[in-house]
């Protein structure tokens, strides 16, 4: 043990403390375990650790106290194996209070541990505890610490332990009531309100305002989280639901099937990371890069091939395009069961996106994040597309007016397969992030058509701005309902709210007025 | 002064505004037509005709403005479209829409002045006096050969005056009548002009919107010119057409 | 009035149509009744349940006709009403099992006892009572759809908007009933029952009374329908689907007569829903889900909309074709019904009944005169 050597002589004699644990009573073996836990002797950890495991044996008539390790005996005090072990051994016995005397010098003991996490939970340990026993282990591991947030979890844990001290000063306690606000989360919040009732006036009131400042704080980052995690929930449905704003939106096409071209999109990274995982393993981080052209390509020509084979001859009837489109999102989702099977594939994340990223008191996945980036990404590239390009120009010159797109020379019959294909394609891109978060299995898309119509409708037909701000709203408004009603009822309510406003305003949030859209 | 005259009218229209996204379809259209009154509205496209027609029958609310029916009793803003027919204002639409699968004479039938709740109308029996009505109403459209036919097999001239059948049966005191001789032959289109006037003559008030001058002036009536949201000229067809500015904006493109 | 209302629907189809009906009501039973087991004309009780299961069916699709086919309101939902209907029934049949529950409690049923309540909820109250659950079966329903509809018709929410949110409706309706604290059984739904009015529903003679029953629904909603259809309303109900403004503008209030068929056609629903739970033996919130909304569409379609006797073939043939795939070939069955979306929509929009029709007014060379036997495009 590295840190044994420094500590003064005296605290590592533990003989006592082994004595009082061959007199087999419950009171005396927590004692022994409280001075075990403040001794400071390097075997202190692994003899409380034993009594755990219920591996420590002793011998009332030679007092020997022992750990039974698999067949062989050692002595509890040095280590060294007893070559010929008392017949009389039998294992320290344990009930509730000893149980807690364990925990509490385990905290103790560890904070003095080599493994920096065993430090900190050590830390919390002894905050949740606030066994005043390991007060004199806490000064000093703090005094020996070098890595500072584990420093600071040190110090709050001794604070909590002073501002529960009946004789410490009334200075001291109210001083470690600020400190503990430090730590600012629920527990330090409880810890600050369930001060005994004999406590001070001062200390109550100092505890008081404390707990009251870090509920502020948490309602806060209770607010930022909610709206940063329905910012990416809505950037979930941004994406779900961009390919359907240009199919249904600009189109007027009811496709019911684009969520199984979401799925396609799924099954197509599920396929490119098959491939690599057996023929080129080190490309594994590259495999979604790889998947988006080609997801895009799938779920688009599989989309030019729908309508042409299908959609072209609905125009003008889209309750018969839904039915349609229907029928091709069951063939689709039956031919991914025939081919894949039933059950969840299993998509992996690359390296750069795994892990989370700490923003104050919030984590984020990586993998969300990227997400709420990549939506943007996709929103902002077919802006783009639909602006400034020309492919751009005619799909919107042929959904605008048809007859006189066509007379221009416009070949329109083309330029709806492929602004269908575009709107399919981005529901294949969707399908590669989405594999991400969500169980890749046939059923994929039917998870999103609705909340994708929903978005659609509520943003404004025909908007694309509309469906970003209605994606975004809609996650918003999801994740600030969640804590307050539940995830179903939450998602029940958004339903309702909806329905509500289509009836307030039919056309959506962005809507265009006029005679036009009447026509 | 302005109530005086909304008392003596039938439809007065004071100052009416509606814009849809910043364009002005109508920018203070004032119009005035009295009891047994036959006017004809002329104007070029966009000149607010339709919307005008959608004011008075409740498919538009105005932004601004007065629209009254009845000697200035009702206002007609706040009322809906089926509100506004039960009223008696009866509308033909500029593309004619009629119930394309119901036979003709069902056609004339649903458009007869009765109870329009669904529970008189679920039990309904045709009456001899309704029938009477749907015989002499088919007599007047030229329609009586076709009455057992579907309507959607009628010609674009037929159906017209299916429409304008239809409106007959309704009853009522105004008639708002769209580019009823569209896509006529020029012998309809005069059949048409004599129909309306006999219909104006059985003590009807008629508003007839055309782009057709030849049958405006065979109509014979006054003749309201609108232009961009407003009225332009007001007065016989040959005062209207001589006004220099309807020259300009109309007739001399 | 009533007479000569329900008589005036009676034209030869129809007549032809109920008589055939009511034949199968009396003759299936009598065959799995009267006629012994070793008889090739014995009709066995599985088939009996099977065939009043697809009678139910057939009265889900003539209510969701009546909306679709004569108003064009495309109804992704109906299977909600159906499902309430069925819940009000499930809650009259658990209400019967009484002691003979699991948990033995008189009063609370098992899932109850389980979730740890004490008392029943109030809306459980008076289900004991066949009557009271009766009422329920086509109040519930009809109250939905008056709500529903009066808001989303008075704000003229049409086309595939009003598609689209009658399919959120019975989504949100799925998530609710999945939930325990709703106290409907949650993701179990109701089941287990024992006795319907004091019958054994497992018994050959009750599950022969619930056929018998099922088909009279189909033959009564035939009958009535009918009767609207033929009826001033109903051709207002046309009217309205052809050409919805002119309508208004001669004065009729559409979204009224939109609301009245919307509700009668849910109560239907409800009735239908109600019959169908006793002889499936449970209920759940699958019901409720999109999937079965659409697939009540399909049959519609393929029978023809706006056809009186279509949807009715349509249902039964649709799953008769289920039921021999889902046996032979399962995995074969969403490829079948998926082509059988396409091609009816793109090769057959007028269904089995209106083509067939379409085809015999051609030979007689003779325009139509029933309107009902030439649909039109809903939009």
């Amino acid at each position: 043990m590295l840190f044994g050597a420094v500590l003064p002589a005296a605290a590592q004699d533990i003989s006592a403390a082994l004595v009082k644990l061959t007199a087999d009573g419950y009171a005396d073996t927590a004692e022994a375990i409280g001075d075990l836990a403040t001794s400071g002797h390097p075997r202190a950890a692994v003899i409380v650790q034993a009594i755990a495991d219920k591996t420590l044996e002793f011998d009332a008539a030679t007092k020997t106290v022992a750990i039974r390790d698999g067949g062989k005996v050692v002595d509890a005090a040095t280590g060294d194996a007893i070559a010929a072990p008392p017949a009389g051994l039998s294992p320290v016995r344990v009930n509730n209070r000893v149980r807690s005397a364990i925990s509490a010098a385990m905290g103790a003991l560890t904070l003095m541990s080599p493994d920096p996490a065993k430090r900190r939970d050590a830390a919390d340990a002894v905050f949740k505890s606030r066994d005043q026993g390991a007060l004199a282990t806490l000064d000093a591991a703090i005094a020996k610490e070098k890595d500072g947030a584990i420093r600071e979890a040190l110090r709050v844990a001794r604070a909590a332990v002073i501002l529960t001290k009946a004789d410490a000063s009334e200075t001291d306690r109210v001083e470690a009531a600020s400190i503990v606000r430090e730590r600012g989360d629920q527990d330090a919040v409880s810890l600050l309100r369930s001060l005994p009732s004999d406590t001070p006036k001062r200390v109550q009131d100092a505890a008081q305002t404390a707990a009251k400042a870090i509920e502020t704080t948490l309602a806060l980052w209770g607010g930022v989280q909610n709206a940063l995690y329905g910012l990416s929930l809505g950037s979930v449905l941004l994406l779900a639901a961009i390919g359907l704003a240009i199919t249904f939106g600009v189109m007027g096409i009811i496709n019911m099937a684009h969520g199984e071209l979401v799925m396609l999109g799924a099954y197509t990274t599920f396929v490119v990371q098959e491939v690599i995982r057996s023929h080129a393993p080190a490309l594994f981080d590259w495999s979604l890069a790889l998947a988006l052209p080609l997801a895009f390509l799938v779920s688009g020509l599989v989309g030019v091939l729908i309508e042409r084979t299908v959609i072209r001859w609905l125009y003008g009837r889209p309750l018969e395009t839904l039915l349609a489109t229907w029928g091709i999102s069951l063939i689709l989702q039956q031919a991914v069961r025939t081919l894949f099977g039933a059950n969840n594939r299993e998509v992996g994340a690359p390296s750069w996106m795994s892990g989370s990223l700490d923003l104050g008191a919030l984590t984020l996945t990586t993998g969300r994040m990227w997400i709420m980036v990549f939506a943007l990404i996709v929103f902002l590239g077919l802006m783009l597309i639909l602006k400034k390009t020309a492919a751009g120009l005619q799909m919107r010159a042929v959904t605008q007016n048809r007859a006189m797109a066509s007379a221009m020379g416009i070949k329109t019959p083309w330029v709806d397969a492929l602004t269908f294909g575009l709107g399919c394609g981005i529901a294949g891109i969707a399908g590669v992030a989405l594999s991400q978060i969500d169980n890749v299995s046939p059923n994929l898309g039917q998870g999103y058509i609705i909340d994708s119509f929903m978005v659609v409708v509520f943003g404004g037909v025909g908007n694309l701005w509309g469906t970003l701000v209605g994606a975004l709203t809609l996650g918003v408004v999801n994740k600030f309902l969640e804590p307050v009603a539940g995830a179903v009822l939450g998602k029940i309510l958004v339903l309702v709210f909806i329905i509500l406003f289509i009836q307030k305003r039919p056309r959506g949030l962005f809507a265009l007025k006029g005679r036009a859209v009447e026509a | 002064m302005a109530h005086e005259l909304a008392s003596q009218s039938l439809l007065y229209l004071d100052d009416v505004k509606v814009s849809f996204d910043g364009f002005k379809a109508l920018k203070g259209l004032s119009l005035v037509i009295e009891p047994g009154e036959m006017r004809a509205i002329i104007g070029p496209n966009g000149a607010g005709k339709t919307t005008m027609m959608d004011c008075i029958t409740g498919k538009t609310r105005p932004d601004e403005g007065e629209v009254l029916f009845e000697g200035g009793s009702i206002d007609l803003t706040g009322l809906d479209e089926a509100a506004i027919a039960e009223l008696g204002i009866g509308r033909k639409f500029q593309k004619p829409t009629v119930f394309e699968s119901h036979t003709v004479e069902d056609n004339v039938y649903l458009a007869l002045k009765a109870d329009r709740g669904p529970f008189a109308t679920l039990f309904h029996r045709l009456s001899g006096a309704e029938a009477a009505r749907i015989d002499e109403i088919l007599e007047t459209v030229h329609l009586a050969e076709r009455r057992a036919e579907l309507a959607k097999n009628l010609s674009h001239g037929q159906k017209q005056w299916l429409e304008i059948g239809m409106l007959l049966a309704q009853e009522p005191k105004l008639l708002l009548v769209d580019e009823p001789v569209a896509g006529m032959t020029d012998a309809e289109t005069m059949q048409t002009a004599a129909l309306l006037r006999r219909i104006h003559a059985s003590g009807k008030s008629v508003v007839v919107v055309e782009h057709d001058m030849a049958f405006v002036r065979e109509l014979g009536v006054k003749v309201t010119v609108l232009h961009e949201g407003g009225v332009l000229s007001e007065g016989t067809i040959d005062h209207v057409a001589s006004d220099p500015k309807v020259i300009e904006v109309y007739l001399g493109r | 009035m009533i007479t000569h209302f329900l008589l005036k629907g009676l034209d030869r189809r129809v007549v032809v149509a109920l008589l055939l009906i009511l034949a199968v009501a009396v003759l299936v039973p009598v065959l799995n009744l009267v006629v012994p087991e070793g008889s090739p004309f014995h009709v066995p009780t599985y088939l009996v349940t099977l065939f009043g299961k697809y009678a139910t069916y057939a009265a889900l699709a003539l209510a969701l006709d009546l909306v679709w086919g004569f108003c064009g309101i495309l109804s992704l939902g109906h299977g909600a009403f159906f499902a309430l209907g069925g819940y009000a029934m499930g809650m009259y049949l658990m209400r019967q099992i009484g002691t003979r529950g699991v948990y033995g409690d008189p009063i609370l049923p098992d899932f109850m006892v389980f979730l740890n309540w004490k008392s029943l909820p109030w809306y459980w109250h008076g289900f004991d009572h066949f009557a009271f659950a009766a009422l329920m079966v086509v109040l519930v329903p009809g109250l939905l759809a008056l709500v529903f509809g009066g808001l989303a018709f008075r704000s003229r929410v049409t086309g595939v908007y009003l598609s689209i949110i009658t399919q959120a409706m019975t989504y949100a309706l799925l998530l609710a009933f999945f939930r325990n604290d709703m106290g409907f059984g949650g993701n179990n739904g109701l089941t287990d029952f024992k006795d319907i009015v004091g019958f054994n529903v497992q018994a050959d003679g009750t599950r022969a009374a619930l056929f018998a029953l099922s088909c009279l629904t189909v033959a009564a909603g035939l009958l009535f329908s009918a009767a609207i259809v033929h009826s001033k309303l109903g051709k207002v109900l046309v009217a309205i689907r052809d050409a919805e403004s002119r309508t208004r503008f001669i004065g009729y209030r559409v979204a009224t007569y939109k609301t009245f068929v919307f509700v009668v056609s849910a109560m239907l629903a409800g009735v239908a829903g109600a019959l169908y739970v006793p002889q499936v033996g449970i209920i759940n919130p699958g019901e409720f889900s999109p999937a079965n909304s659409i697939e009540a569409v399909i049959w519609v379609a393929v029978g023809g909309r706006g056809t009186l006797i279509g949807p009715i073939v349509g249902a039964l043939a649709v799953n008769w074709g289920k039921t021999w795939f889902t046996g032979v070939l399962p995995e074969l069955w969403l490829f079948a019904l998926g082509l059988l979306f396409v091609l009816v929509t793109l090769f057959l929009p007028k269904g089995i009944v209106g083509t067939i029709s379409d085809l015999f007014a051609r030979r007689r060379a003779a325009p139509p005169v029933d309107p009902t036997a030439q649909p039109q495009p809903a939009e």
